[in-house]
Protein backbone atom coordinates (compact mmCIF):
# COMPACT_ATOMS: atom_id res chain seq x y z
CA UNK A 1 0.00 0.00 0.00
CA UNK A 2 1.28 3.56 -0.79
CA UNK A 3 0.54 6.67 0.17
CA UNK A 4 -1.10 5.07 3.39
CA UNK A 5 -1.77 7.92 6.06
CA UNK A 6 -0.51 6.04 9.17
CA UNK A 7 -0.89 8.07 12.56
CA UNK A 8 0.72 6.44 15.58
CA UNK A 9 -0.69 6.79 18.96
CA UNK A 10 0.43 5.25 22.37
CA UNK A 11 -2.68 2.50 22.05
CA UNK A 12 -0.69 1.56 19.06
CA UNK A 13 2.35 1.25 20.54
CA UNK A 14 0.97 -0.22 23.79
CA UNK A 15 -0.47 -2.91 21.24
CA UNK A 16 2.56 -3.45 18.92
CA UNK A 17 4.57 -3.80 22.39
CA UNK A 18 1.92 -6.64 23.57
CA UNK A 19 2.16 -8.66 20.29
CA UNK A 20 6.42 -8.48 20.57
CA UNK A 21 6.17 -9.85 24.11
CA UNK A 22 4.33 -12.81 22.62
CA UNK A 23 6.34 -13.10 19.51
CA UNK A 24 9.33 -13.38 21.42
CA UNK A 25 8.18 -16.08 23.55
CA UNK A 26 7.29 -17.94 21.16
CA UNK A 27 10.38 -17.81 18.91
CA UNK A 28 12.07 -18.73 22.37
CA UNK A 29 9.97 -21.91 22.58
CA UNK A 30 10.01 -22.43 19.26
CA UNK A 31 12.90 -20.75 17.05
CA UNK A 32 11.46 -20.56 13.54
CA UNK A 33 13.06 -18.82 10.16
CA UNK A 34 10.55 -17.41 8.19
CA UNK A 35 7.70 -16.71 10.72
CA UNK A 36 3.86 -15.57 9.69
CA UNK A 37 1.59 -13.33 11.49
CA UNK A 38 -1.65 -12.12 10.94
CA UNK A 39 -3.39 -9.17 12.22
CA UNK A 40 -6.64 -9.11 12.05
CA UNK A 41 -9.72 -6.68 12.89
CA UNK A 42 -12.35 -4.36 12.02
CA UNK A 43 -12.16 -1.38 9.39
CA UNK A 44 -10.33 1.36 11.26
CA UNK A 45 -9.68 -0.78 14.22
CA UNK A 46 -5.83 0.47 13.76
CA UNK A 47 -4.64 -2.88 11.86
CA UNK A 48 -2.37 -1.33 9.42
CA UNK A 49 -0.98 1.30 12.14
CA UNK A 50 -0.06 -1.59 14.75
CA UNK A 51 1.21 -3.48 11.56
CA UNK A 52 3.91 -0.70 11.22
CA UNK A 53 4.88 0.34 14.75
CA UNK A 54 5.17 -3.87 15.52
CA UNK A 55 7.56 -3.85 12.22
CA UNK A 56 9.52 -0.88 13.43
CA UNK A 57 10.17 -2.53 16.81
CA UNK A 58 11.17 -5.60 15.27
CA UNK A 59 13.88 -4.39 13.89
CA UNK A 60 15.69 -3.91 17.11
CA UNK A 61 15.20 -7.41 17.81
CA UNK A 62 17.19 -8.24 14.57
CA UNK A 63 13.82 -9.29 13.20
CA UNK A 64 13.11 -7.72 9.69
CA UNK A 65 9.71 -7.89 8.80
CA UNK A 66 7.81 -7.72 5.26
CA UNK A 67 3.77 -5.78 5.74
CA UNK A 68 1.53 -7.31 3.50
CA UNK A 69 -1.61 -5.86 3.29
CA UNK A 70 -4.17 -7.76 2.02
CA UNK A 71 -6.40 -4.72 0.62
CA UNK A 72 -3.92 -4.96 -2.08
CA UNK A 73 -5.24 -8.36 -3.57
CA UNK A 74 -8.75 -6.73 -4.22
CA UNK A 75 -9.67 -8.54 -7.34
CA UNK A 76 -11.69 -5.56 -8.52
CA UNK A 77 -9.32 -2.26 -8.11
CA UNK A 78 -10.61 0.16 -5.75
CA UNK A 79 -11.68 2.69 -8.36
CA UNK A 80 -14.34 0.13 -10.00
CA UNK A 81 -15.17 -1.65 -6.72
CA UNK A 82 -17.87 0.38 -5.47
CA UNK A 83 -19.59 0.10 -9.16
CA UNK A 84 -18.69 -3.97 -8.83
CA UNK A 85 -20.64 -4.75 -5.03
CA UNK A 86 -23.63 -2.24 -6.26
CA UNK A 87 -23.77 -4.24 -9.17
CA UNK A 88 -23.57 -7.71 -7.39
CA UNK A 89 -25.26 -7.22 -4.08
CA UNK A 90 -24.23 -7.08 -0.51
CA UNK A 91 -23.86 -10.49 -0.43
CA UNK A 92 -20.91 -10.42 -2.84
CA UNK A 93 -18.66 -8.62 -0.20
CA UNK A 94 -16.34 -10.68 2.13
CA UNK A 95 -13.15 -12.89 1.70
CA UNK A 96 -14.28 -14.14 -1.96
CA UNK A 97 -13.33 -10.79 -3.39
CA UNK A 98 -9.87 -11.47 -2.43
CA UNK A 99 -7.34 -12.93 -4.79
CA UNK A 100 -6.55 -15.48 -2.59
CA UNK A 101 -4.12 -17.35 -5.01
CA UNK A 102 -2.00 -14.55 -5.12
CA UNK A 103 -1.86 -14.35 -1.64
CA UNK A 104 -1.01 -17.81 -1.30
CA UNK A 105 2.27 -17.11 -4.19
CA UNK A 106 3.22 -13.97 -2.00
CA UNK A 107 3.21 -16.31 0.90
CA UNK A 108 5.51 -19.46 -0.85
CA UNK A 109 8.03 -17.07 -2.63
CA UNK A 110 8.63 -15.49 1.14
CA UNK A 111 8.90 -18.95 2.52
CA UNK A 112 11.83 -19.77 -0.10
CA UNK A 113 12.76 -16.39 -0.07
CA UNK A 114 12.56 -15.76 -3.45
CA UNK A 115 11.82 -11.99 -5.62
CA UNK A 116 8.32 -11.97 -5.67
CA UNK A 117 5.70 -9.52 -7.04
CA UNK A 118 2.86 -7.96 -5.51
CA UNK A 119 0.08 -5.71 -6.18
CA UNK A 120 0.29 -2.24 -4.82
CA UNK A 121 -2.45 0.14 -4.34
CA UNK A 122 -1.44 3.44 -4.13
CA UNK A 123 -4.28 4.89 -2.14
CA UNK A 124 -4.19 8.69 -3.64
CA UNK A 125 -4.28 7.85 -7.41
CA UNK A 126 -6.30 4.84 -6.30
CA UNK A 127 -4.73 2.80 -8.81
CA UNK A 128 -2.81 -0.66 -8.60
CA UNK A 129 0.49 -0.84 -9.09
CA UNK A 130 2.81 -3.75 -9.10
CA UNK A 131 5.74 -4.23 -6.76
CA UNK A 132 9.00 -6.25 -6.80
CA UNK A 133 10.75 -6.96 -3.62
CA UNK A 134 13.49 -9.91 -2.46
CA UNK A 135 12.32 -12.02 0.33
CA UNK A 136 16.05 -13.16 1.13
CA UNK A 137 16.62 -11.83 4.53
CA UNK A 138 13.19 -11.15 5.35
CA UNK A 139 12.67 -13.13 8.44
CA UNK A 140 9.07 -12.41 9.07
CA UNK A 141 5.42 -11.52 6.98
CA UNK A 142 3.25 -9.01 9.09
CA UNK A 143 0.04 -9.89 6.71
CA UNK A 144 -2.73 -7.57 7.94
CA UNK A 145 -6.56 -7.48 6.56
CA UNK A 146 -10.16 -8.28 7.52
CA UNK A 147 -9.56 -11.72 6.50
CA UNK A 148 -6.02 -12.32 7.43
CA UNK A 149 -7.47 -15.28 9.87
CA UNK A 150 -8.19 -17.32 7.01
CA UNK A 151 -4.57 -17.65 6.08
CA UNK A 152 -3.69 -21.14 7.63
CA UNK A 153 -0.34 -21.21 7.52
CA UNK A 154 -0.20 -18.44 9.86
CA UNK A 155 2.19 -19.12 13.25
CA UNK A 156 0.78 -16.61 15.01
CA UNK A 157 -3.09 -14.83 14.60
CA UNK A 158 -3.76 -11.46 16.25
CA UNK A 159 -7.11 -10.06 16.41
CA UNK A 160 -7.47 -6.20 17.41
CA UNK A 161 -11.06 -5.83 19.59
CA UNK A 162 -12.98 -3.12 18.41
CA UNK A 163 -17.04 -2.88 18.13
CA UNK A 164 -19.05 -2.31 15.04
CA UNK A 165 -20.17 1.31 16.15
CA UNK A 166 -16.44 2.09 16.94
CA UNK A 167 -15.76 1.25 13.71
CA UNK A 168 -18.35 4.00 12.37
CA UNK A 169 -16.67 6.43 14.74
CA UNK A 170 -13.91 5.57 13.34
CA UNK A 171 -14.40 5.52 9.76
CA UNK A 172 -15.48 9.23 10.22
CA UNK A 173 -11.81 10.63 11.25
CA UNK A 174 -10.17 7.97 8.95
CA UNK A 175 -9.48 9.53 5.18
CA UNK A 176 -9.53 6.55 3.24
CA UNK A 177 -13.44 7.26 2.29
CA UNK A 178 -16.52 9.02 2.23
CA UNK A 179 -19.61 7.77 4.57
CA UNK A 180 -22.79 7.38 2.98
CA UNK A 181 -25.71 5.07 3.23
CA UNK A 182 -24.39 2.40 1.22
CA UNK A 183 -20.81 2.47 2.87
CA UNK A 184 -22.43 1.99 6.41
CA UNK A 185 -24.17 -1.36 4.78
CA UNK A 186 -20.61 -2.35 3.70
CA UNK A 187 -19.17 -2.22 7.07
CA UNK A 188 -22.62 -3.95 8.44
CA UNK A 189 -21.70 -6.56 6.04
CA UNK A 190 -17.58 -6.72 6.64
CA UNK A 191 -18.35 -6.19 10.47
CA UNK A 192 -20.18 -9.51 10.08
CA UNK A 193 -17.76 -11.77 8.17
CA UNK A 194 -15.01 -10.45 10.30
CA UNK A 195 -17.05 -11.71 13.46
CA UNK A 196 -17.88 -15.30 11.57
CA UNK A 197 -13.84 -15.56 12.05
CA UNK A 198 -12.85 -13.54 15.01
CA UNK A 199 -12.62 -17.79 16.84
CA UNK A 200 -9.92 -18.08 14.68
CA UNK A 201 -7.62 -15.58 16.61
CA UNK A 202 -4.89 -16.77 19.02
CA UNK A 203 -4.43 -13.38 20.44
CA UNK A 204 -6.76 -10.72 21.54
CA UNK A 205 -5.98 -6.75 21.72
CA UNK A 206 -8.22 -4.82 23.55
CA UNK A 207 -7.32 -1.11 22.74
CA UNK A 208 -9.57 -0.06 25.97
CA UNK A 209 -9.41 -2.56 28.32
CA UNK A 210 -6.60 -5.01 29.18
CA UNK A 211 -5.28 -7.78 26.93
CA UNK A 212 -6.12 -10.95 26.68
CA UNK A 213 -5.79 -14.13 24.86
CA UNK A 214 -6.56 -17.53 24.68
CA UNK B 1 7.94 5.11 -0.37
CA UNK B 2 6.61 1.95 1.74
CA UNK B 3 5.97 2.28 5.39
CA UNK B 4 6.55 5.94 6.13
CA UNK B 5 4.80 7.94 9.07
CA UNK B 6 3.55 11.30 8.12
CA UNK B 7 2.92 14.19 11.24
CA UNK B 8 0.20 16.44 9.44
CA UNK B 9 -0.92 19.32 10.83
CA UNK B 10 -2.78 22.92 10.26
CA UNK B 11 0.17 24.95 8.72
CA UNK B 12 0.64 21.80 6.08
CA UNK B 13 -2.97 21.94 5.12
CA UNK B 14 -2.64 25.61 4.67
CA UNK B 15 0.36 25.74 2.80
CA UNK B 16 -1.28 22.79 0.79
CA UNK B 17 -4.21 24.63 -0.37
CA UNK B 18 -2.05 28.11 -1.27
CA UNK B 19 -0.06 25.66 -3.81
CA UNK B 20 -3.23 23.99 -4.89
CA UNK B 21 -4.35 27.37 -6.17
CA UNK B 22 -1.11 28.38 -8.10
CA UNK B 23 -0.98 24.76 -9.28
CA UNK B 24 -4.62 24.75 -10.98
CA UNK B 25 -3.81 28.31 -12.20
CA UNK B 26 -0.65 26.96 -14.29
CA UNK B 27 -2.46 23.78 -15.10
CA UNK B 28 -0.90 21.65 -18.27
CA UNK B 29 -1.37 18.44 -19.07
CA UNK B 30 1.82 16.07 -17.62
CA UNK B 31 2.76 18.99 -15.17
CA UNK B 32 5.37 18.14 -12.50
CA UNK B 33 5.81 19.95 -9.51
CA UNK B 34 8.49 20.24 -7.39
CA UNK B 35 9.33 20.55 -3.56
CA UNK B 36 12.57 20.94 -2.04
CA UNK B 37 13.37 21.66 1.88
CA UNK B 38 15.76 20.39 4.16
CA UNK B 39 14.96 16.70 6.47
CA UNK B 40 11.94 17.39 8.46
CA UNK B 41 11.10 20.92 6.93
CA UNK B 42 7.39 18.95 5.57
CA UNK B 43 8.17 17.64 1.90
CA UNK B 44 6.26 14.54 2.54
CA UNK B 45 3.31 16.13 4.50
CA UNK B 46 2.79 19.00 1.79
CA UNK B 47 3.00 16.39 -1.29
CA UNK B 48 0.64 13.94 0.43
CA UNK B 49 -1.81 16.48 1.53
CA UNK B 50 -1.53 18.67 -2.39
CA UNK B 51 -1.83 15.02 -4.33
CA UNK B 52 -4.93 14.53 -2.08
CA UNK B 53 -6.46 17.84 -2.88
CA UNK B 54 -5.68 17.21 -6.46
CA UNK B 55 -7.81 14.18 -6.40
CA UNK B 56 -10.63 16.07 -4.94
CA UNK B 57 -9.84 18.32 -7.92
CA UNK B 58 -10.16 14.88 -10.06
CA UNK B 59 -6.51 15.55 -10.81
CA UNK B 60 -4.70 12.37 -10.93
CA UNK B 61 -1.33 13.25 -8.80
CA UNK B 62 2.05 10.43 -8.08
CA UNK B 63 4.56 11.34 -5.67
CA UNK B 64 7.68 10.36 -6.54
CA UNK B 65 10.63 10.80 -3.78
CA UNK B 66 13.68 11.73 -4.75
CA UNK B 67 14.79 9.65 -1.75
CA UNK B 68 14.15 6.39 -3.34
CA UNK B 69 16.81 7.29 -5.47
CA UNK B 70 20.09 7.06 -3.54
CA UNK B 71 23.06 5.18 -4.70
CA UNK B 72 24.12 3.91 -1.63
CA UNK B 73 22.37 0.87 0.43
CA UNK B 74 20.24 2.33 2.97
CA UNK B 75 21.73 0.33 6.04
CA UNK B 76 24.88 0.76 3.87
CA UNK B 77 25.11 4.89 3.60
CA UNK B 78 26.10 6.43 6.76
CA UNK B 79 28.94 4.51 7.13
CA UNK B 80 29.92 5.25 3.16
CA UNK B 81 29.34 8.76 3.96
CA UNK B 82 31.67 8.38 7.20
CA UNK B 83 34.71 6.49 5.55
CA UNK B 84 34.64 9.21 2.16
CA UNK B 85 33.93 12.43 4.42
CA UNK B 86 30.29 13.69 5.11
CA UNK B 87 31.01 17.21 3.36
CA UNK B 88 32.77 15.47 0.07
CA UNK B 89 30.15 12.88 -0.41
CA UNK B 90 26.35 14.54 1.39
CA UNK B 91 24.91 16.24 -1.79
CA UNK B 92 22.95 15.65 -5.10
CA UNK B 93 25.93 13.26 -6.48
CA UNK B 94 24.64 10.49 -4.18
CA UNK B 95 21.52 10.85 -5.78
CA UNK B 96 21.20 8.56 -9.13
CA UNK B 97 19.68 11.13 -11.18
CA UNK B 98 19.72 9.13 -14.64
CA UNK B 99 16.95 7.30 -13.09
CA UNK B 100 14.89 10.07 -11.64
CA UNK B 101 15.31 11.55 -14.94
CA UNK B 102 14.20 8.34 -16.68
CA UNK B 103 11.43 8.22 -14.73
CA UNK B 104 10.15 11.71 -15.06
CA UNK B 105 10.56 11.27 -18.90
CA UNK B 106 8.28 7.97 -18.63
CA UNK B 107 5.34 9.75 -17.07
CA UNK B 108 5.91 12.90 -19.21
CA UNK B 109 5.43 10.33 -22.22
CA UNK B 110 2.38 8.24 -20.93
CA UNK B 111 4.60 5.39 -20.19
CA UNK B 112 4.77 1.98 -17.90
CA UNK B 113 7.59 2.60 -15.66
CA UNK B 114 9.42 0.56 -13.29
CA UNK B 115 11.14 2.68 -10.28
CA UNK B 116 13.20 1.82 -7.18
CA UNK B 117 10.43 2.18 -3.98
CA UNK B 118 12.50 1.90 -0.28
CA UNK B 119 10.39 0.32 2.23
CA UNK B 120 11.44 2.13 5.65
CA UNK B 121 10.31 -1.07 7.87
CA UNK B 122 12.62 -3.35 5.45
CA UNK B 123 15.13 -0.80 4.97
CA UNK B 124 15.08 -2.57 1.44
CA UNK B 125 14.99 -1.17 -1.87
CA UNK B 126 11.88 -2.66 -3.96
CA UNK B 127 11.20 -1.93 -7.39
CA UNK B 128 7.54 -0.43 -8.19
CA UNK B 129 6.04 -1.20 -11.31
CA UNK B 130 3.49 1.61 -12.12
CA UNK B 131 1.27 3.03 -15.52
CA UNK B 132 1.48 6.88 -15.93
CA UNK B 133 -1.01 6.25 -18.57
CA UNK B 134 -3.68 7.19 -16.18
CA UNK B 135 -1.46 9.97 -13.92
CA UNK B 136 -2.09 13.88 -14.76
CA UNK B 137 0.80 15.54 -12.53
CA UNK B 138 3.48 14.45 -10.99
CA UNK B 139 4.81 15.52 -7.60
CA UNK B 140 8.48 15.40 -7.44
CA UNK B 141 9.91 15.94 -3.46
CA UNK B 142 13.21 15.64 -1.45
CA UNK B 143 15.91 17.77 -0.34
CA UNK B 144 16.76 18.24 -4.27
CA UNK B 145 13.63 17.75 -5.75
CA UNK B 146 13.34 21.37 -7.35
CA UNK B 147 17.16 20.98 -9.25
CA UNK B 148 15.53 18.13 -11.62
CA UNK B 149 14.60 18.75 -15.02
CA UNK B 150 11.43 19.38 -16.66
CA UNK B 151 9.58 20.69 -13.71
CA UNK B 152 6.97 22.81 -14.16
CA UNK B 153 6.54 24.73 -10.74
CA UNK B 154 8.78 24.88 -7.96
CA UNK B 155 8.36 25.07 -4.34
CA UNK B 156 10.93 25.86 -1.55
CA UNK B 157 10.77 25.47 2.36
CA UNK B 158 12.53 27.92 4.33
CA UNK B 159 12.69 26.08 7.15
CA UNK B 160 15.99 24.61 8.05
CA UNK B 161 17.16 21.60 10.26
CA UNK B 162 18.03 24.05 13.48
CA UNK B 163 14.61 25.36 13.34
CA UNK B 164 13.27 21.54 13.10
CA UNK B 165 15.75 20.85 15.33
CA UNK B 166 13.34 18.78 17.72
CA UNK B 167 11.88 16.88 15.33
CA UNK B 168 15.59 15.66 14.75
CA UNK B 169 16.48 14.52 18.04
CA UNK B 170 12.89 13.12 18.78
CA UNK B 171 12.93 10.64 16.30
CA UNK B 172 9.43 9.98 16.22
CA UNK B 173 9.27 8.66 12.64
CA UNK B 174 11.43 6.32 13.82
CA UNK B 175 13.77 7.05 10.59
CA UNK B 176 17.26 7.50 11.51
CA UNK B 177 19.19 7.54 15.04
CA UNK B 178 20.31 10.54 16.30
CA UNK B 179 24.24 11.32 16.92
CA UNK B 180 27.08 13.41 15.60
CA UNK B 181 27.62 12.53 11.70
CA UNK B 182 23.92 13.02 11.45
CA UNK B 183 24.42 16.12 12.76
CA UNK B 184 27.46 16.96 10.65
CA UNK B 185 24.85 15.35 7.39
CA UNK B 186 21.95 17.61 7.87
CA UNK B 187 24.62 20.59 8.00
CA UNK B 188 25.96 19.70 4.74
CA UNK B 189 22.62 19.04 3.18
CA UNK B 190 21.63 22.12 4.94
CA UNK B 191 24.48 23.98 2.39
CA UNK B 192 23.20 21.99 -0.72
CA UNK B 193 19.61 22.32 -0.36
CA UNK B 194 19.93 26.58 0.56
CA UNK B 195 22.16 26.64 -2.83
CA UNK B 196 18.51 25.58 -4.74
CA UNK B 197 17.03 28.49 -3.31
CA UNK B 198 17.05 30.98 -6.73
CA UNK B 199 15.51 28.34 -8.48
CA UNK B 200 12.25 28.53 -6.51
CA UNK B 201 8.63 29.85 -8.16
CA UNK B 202 6.93 29.62 -4.59
CA UNK B 203 8.89 29.69 -1.20
CA UNK B 204 7.08 28.13 2.04
CA UNK B 205 8.53 30.77 4.54
CA UNK B 206 9.24 29.64 8.00
CA UNK B 207 5.97 31.09 9.05
CA UNK B 208 5.04 28.52 6.72
CA UNK B 209 3.18 31.19 3.96
CA UNK B 210 3.61 30.34 0.81
CA UNK B 211 5.14 33.30 -1.21
CA UNK B 212 5.36 34.09 -4.79
CA UNK B 213 9.14 34.46 -6.23
CA UNK B 214 8.08 37.65 -8.64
Amino acid sequence: MLNDLITVTPRHENAAKLILDRIIEIRKELPKDKMIVTISGEVGSGKSTVSVVLARILKPQGIRAKIIDLDDYYKIPPLQRRQWRLKNGINSIGYDEYDWVKVKQNIADFKDSKTSKMPCVDLITGYVDELRTNFEGVDMLIINGLYSLRIENADFKVFIELTYDETRDAQKYSQKENIDAYRLQVLQREHEVVQSLKSHAEFYIDFDQSLYHL
Amino acid sequence: MLNDILLITEKHKAAADAILNYVLEQRKDKMVIAISGESGSGKSELTYLLAKLLRREKIFAKPLHTDNYYMTDPLKRKEWRISRGIENVVGYGEYDWAMIHKNIDDFKHSRRSEMPCVDLVTEQVDQLITDFKTVDMLIVDGLYAIKAEGVDLKVFIELTYLETKEKHTKDSRGKEVMDEARWDILGQEHKMVQALKPLADLLINTDYQVVEVK
